[in-house]
């Protein structure tokens, strides 16, 4: 048995706090966090609360944009001192990781939410358009709608919004400008020159013979088909039909 | 005359505290972060409730953050800040304590006149006999003793308290808290060794 002296009672384990612990805190009294990270638009500010990130903006004067935070949500926002694991879910999503990010839609109307939810589903290299959201919402009227509750994004980048565009596949608006837009969706292999050869064109669709389906041109499945011996672009879905073409199943190019 | 630092000066507390003055909301974070495993660790063992722990540890510093809300700037500033953590602490775990009544065969009796075996033997009361691997047996034993003297031991003997802090954290006299604390070493060192397995 060996003797220890009182300095060792001093040192007893402590008990070590979960991840969550200070988020926890934050959260009852009201308090949100901030930190700057890299993205393909640059710097930008990622803000979040227990439930999720809350707010996603280009990096600028702090000052400014606790001010924007405060007048949207309501809440203060400050910087973090700590990542936590939302903050750096968050990050590792903007440099491309295949990860979960909680994203906290509470101040977003039911609509607005079902909305940013639908275009969380559209996928790298592809592009919907704003009816098509409509439509898939069975709202086939609201495009209006879907491109207001876009343009509120409070997650941008986390939530691609700018993979929905217009339906004769000009890029629209975007809150970091439609330049940036188009950008995104280039450097994320969207060909938009091979898309306005066939949009000049006249056509809203294009085909494969071979593979017995048609597309919207910004299909992440298209750039492979446009060299294809059986490609063929089409004016309307009655051609598609005429061609015996069924729609594709990924980007549903027409109501089922 | 040689220079003389103040005290002040290196005291992270002391800065701690002028940047709650200055904008409670961008400081606070720190102030979680300085002293969350302390007050966590300080809650658990007064407990004796690893799980609820967590959520008690929670509780202390959303009350240390409406407290300080309400505090004028200067109030703020001056203030000791462990020794009024661990008020705050000692208030929530003493609620919930309530709800947990110490075990029937507590170790120490507030009548001033413990058992033989928690007699002082002689021996510094600053030596400790004690296993490695015996802090289960701390706990267990912390966890025995009355809610009087409990608070006093922990925080004198587990977390490094001052007299001073504690006897102003616990509102109580001085000599009071020595002679808490100096029992809680009595009945722990006790417990350890009649338990030595």
């Amino acid at each position: 048995m060996g003797e220890t002296n009182l300095g060792a009672l001093r040192s007893a384990p402590s008990r070590p706090v979960g991840p969550d612990f200070t988020a926890a805190v934050f959260a009852r009294i009201g308090l949100d966090r901030y930190v700057s990270a890299a993205s393909a638009v640059g710097e930008v500010f990622i803000a979040w609360r227990s439930d999720g990130v809350s707010a996603l903006r280009i990096a600028g004067d702090p000052a400014t944009f606790e001010t924007w935070y405060g007048e949207r949500f309501g809440r203060r926002v400050v910087p973090a001192l700590e990542e936590d694991p939302i903050s750096a879910a968050a990050q590792a999503k903007l440099r491309g990781e295949d990860v979960e990010v909680p994203i906290d839609l509470g101040e977003c109307s039911p609509f607005e939410r079902r909305v940013l939810e639908k275009a969380a589903e559209i996928t790298r290299c592809n592009a919907r358009p704003y009816s098509w959201v409509a439509r898939e919402l069975g709202q086939p009227d609201a495009t209006r709608a879907v491109g207001n509750a876009l343009g509120r994004n409070p997650v941008p980048l986390l939530i691609p919004c700018h993979r929905v565009i217009r339906t004769d596949c000009t890029v629209g608006g975007y809150v970091f400008g439609s330049a940036t837009k188009r950008t995104l969706l280039e450097e994320e292999g969207l060909d938009f020159a091979a898309i306005e050869r066939v949009t000049n064109g006249g056509f809203r669709y294009i085909g494969d013979d071979e593979d017995g389906v048609f597309c919207l041109p910004t299909c992440g499945t298209v750039a492979t088909r446009m060299g294809s011996p059986g490609f063929v672009a089409l004016r309307s879905a009655d051609e598609a039909h005429a061609h015996g073409l069924r729609p594709c199943s990924s980007c549903r190019p027409i109501a089922a | 005359m040689p220079l003389v630092a103040t005290v002040d000066c290196c005291d992270p507390d002391v800065e701690l505290a002028r940047a709650l003055a200055d904008d409670l909301d961008r400081a606070f974070e720190a102030l979680v972060i300085a002293y969350r495993v302390r007050i966590v660790t300080f809650v658990a063992r007064m407990l004796h409730d690893d799980a609820r722990a967590e959520e008690v540890g929670q509780d202390v510093f959303v009350r240390a953050y409406r407290a300080l809300q309400a505090y004028p700037a200067q109030r703020r500033e001056t203030l000791r800040l462990r020794p009024w953590l661990y008020t705050i602490a000692r208030n929530l775990t003493r609620n919930a304590f309530r709800d947990a009544l110490p075990p029937a065969d507590s170790l120490d009796y507030d009548d001033g006149n413990p058992t033989a075996a928690l007699v002082d033997d002689g021996s510094a009361p600053e030596t400790l006999v004690l296993r490695s691997e015996a802090w289960q047996s701390v706990g267990e034993a912390v966890s025995r003793l009355s809610a009087a003297i409990r608070p006093a031991f922990v925080m004198r003997y587990l977390d490094d308290l001052s007299y001073d802090e504690i006897a102003e954290s616990l509102d109580q006299p001085l000599g009071t808290v020595k002679a808490s604390a100096h029992r809680g070493l009595l009945a722990v060192r006790a417990y350890l060794e009649n338990n030595d397995g």
